[in-house]
């Protein structure tokens, strides 16, 4: 579903992705975990293109992302690839002169031309799912973090993507929030959605993830599966890494 | 001290009359300045060095030097390039550049403010560049953008009074003819003052209907978005997706 090949993203002088192949079935849950700096952000961004690579290519549902050949492609094209990846930040980045239904309704309504009406329908449905049926015409400044997260899943959701990137989506939420966001994101785990994740809530890694990446440096040190990264963890980084961060 | 107001009373038709010049000269200008101003804005945020510099420059030029200058200026000096105007199009030329330079600044800091992220999330979802500045961008920079439009729109209507050197015949050289021969210079400018205290408090009153108008957290969602949001209705029992 997404190939990325020998990528490659220099700001600078400085190597934030240094030569990253990785390659994500449909269905499958990648967890991207590393310190901070390691270049998690950096690959998704990539994905999507809002970073541009420095070199290599980046592949999703079979169709290159932001360019052909050596051209870039249409501002067009490109929308209509990015219409096909959801995407979840940090920060949440939601519209604050929307409410929550409108936030999760706008891409449908502006971008795939839906009707105001069934948009709706479709996004309180959504919103439903998040366990935000209550909030609907909440403006994001009068939501919790936690619940300014799920209206931003439901937005990412609503366009219905063939895959999901998730920016570090809880690192910027108080720790008893933490909590309402993962289950959210498990759920859509469990109905079969391919993610790429980047995180560093490892119990979440652990549970959910189909394969785990560490990334030091822009390079993808170690990959394999949940048992194998926190069980039978083999380059001397990765273990110094979970050392600090499974105390 | 002997004061008649009886002969404000009896001029106050023509002060009446000369203040619709007034706002003729200043809404002329607002409208075409801010329309100049949104492109000088969006040139002087742009990344090519060729759009960016000249609006720079622009912007230092016309807000570095007086109106005053301008005014003469234009009157003056346009008939040395073969350009003979009357004092009404110029006046409104050198008032248009003024506003253009003095909103350009306005307008970018209201555009600027709308943070990077909210732009990313926003492509993210597939929209394109114009979809992001119409919907994303646009509504929130106009609230931001209000306070200090409309104060820089209140100078710049009581600046219209400098049009009076170049003889465009509004409020305020119409003030200094009937003065000059009545000799009733409190009572005229008494009113005169008057005339322009309305019309500013007219522009205070529009940006406080502007900003009540903006301030969408507060002020409920309206029975038309309700309506076409279907908040009303039963929650939809279909499944997610």
């Amino acid at each position: 579903m997404i190939e990325v090949e020998s990528l490659v993203k220099h700001f600078g002088a400085v190597r934030a992705l240094d030569g990253v192949s990785l390659s994500v079935a449909a269905g499958e849950v990648v967890c991207l975990i590393g310190p901070s700096g390691s270049g998690k952000s950096t690959l998704l961004r990539c994905i999507n293109f809002l970073e541009e690579p420095t070199s290599g290519v980046v592949r999703v549902n079979g169709k290159r992302v932001g360019r052909e050949g050596t051209r870039r492609v249409s501002a067009r094209e490109l929308a209509r690839t990015r219409a096909e990846i959801g995407m979840v930040f940090q920060h949440f980045y939601l519209w604050p002169h929307m409410i929550a239904l409108e936030n999760v309704i706008e891409g449908l309504v502006t971008v795939k031309g839906m009707g105001v009406g069934e948009a709706a329908a479709k996004g309180r449905a959504l919103l439903e799912k998040v366990g935000l049926t209550d909030k609907m015409e909440v403006y994001p400044e009068h939501l919790s973090g936690g619940q300014r997260q799920r209206v931003a899943i439901a937005r990412a959701l609503a366009m219905e993507p063939r895959v999901m990137l998730f920016d570090e989506p809880t690192s910027s939420l108080d720790p008893e929030l933490v909590g309402e966001v993962l289950r959210v994101m498990e759920q859509v785990a469990s109905e079969g959605m391919t993610m790429v994740v980047a995180t560093h809530e490892m119990g979440f890694a652990r549970k959910v993830a189909d394969r785990v990446v560490f990334l030091d440096q822009g390079k993808i040190l170690e990959v394999g599966t949940p048992e194998e990264i926190f069980g039978r963890p083999r380059h001397e980084r990765l273990r110094r890494f979970l050392d600090k961060v499974l105390v | 001290m002997h004061l008649d107001f009886g002969v404000a009373w009896k001029f106050l038709p023509i002060l009446l009359q000369a203040s619709l010049m007034t706002i003729a000269l200043f809404v002329l200008s607002q409208v075409l300045g801010t329309a100049a101003a949104f492109f000088v804005a969006l040139a002087r945020m742009s990344p090519r060095a060729w759009l960016r510099r000249p609006a720079m420059a622009y912007i230092w030029v016309v807000r570095g030097t007086p109106l005053l200058l301008h005014l003469f200026f234009v009157y003056y000096a346009a008939p040395a390039f073969g350009i003979t105007l009357d004092a009404f199009p110029a006046a409104i030329i050198a008032m248009s550049a003024s506003a253009a330079a003095y909103n350009a600044e306005i307008i970018r800091a209201g555009l600027q403010a709308v943070h990077r992220g909210q732009l990313e999330a926003a492509y993210a979802v597939g929209m394109s560049y114009g979809q992001v500045v119409r919907r994303i961008i646009v509504p929130q920079a106009v609230r931001i953008i209000i306070p200090p439009y409309m104060g820089n729109a209140i100078s710049h209507c009581k600046n219209s009074s400098l049009a009076s050197v170049i003889t465009v015949p509004e409020l305020m050289l119409t003030a200094q003819m009937i003065y000059s021969s009545t000799y009733r210079a409190i009572e005229i400018l008494t009113v005169t003052g008057a005339i322009y205290l309305v019309l500013t408090s007219c522009l205070s009153a529009l940006q406080m209907y502007g900003e009540r108008l903006t301030a969408y957290e507060q002020r409920g969602l309206g029975e038309g978005r309700r309506r076409r949001l279907r908040l009303d209705a039963p929650l939809p029992t279909m499944p997610a997706s």
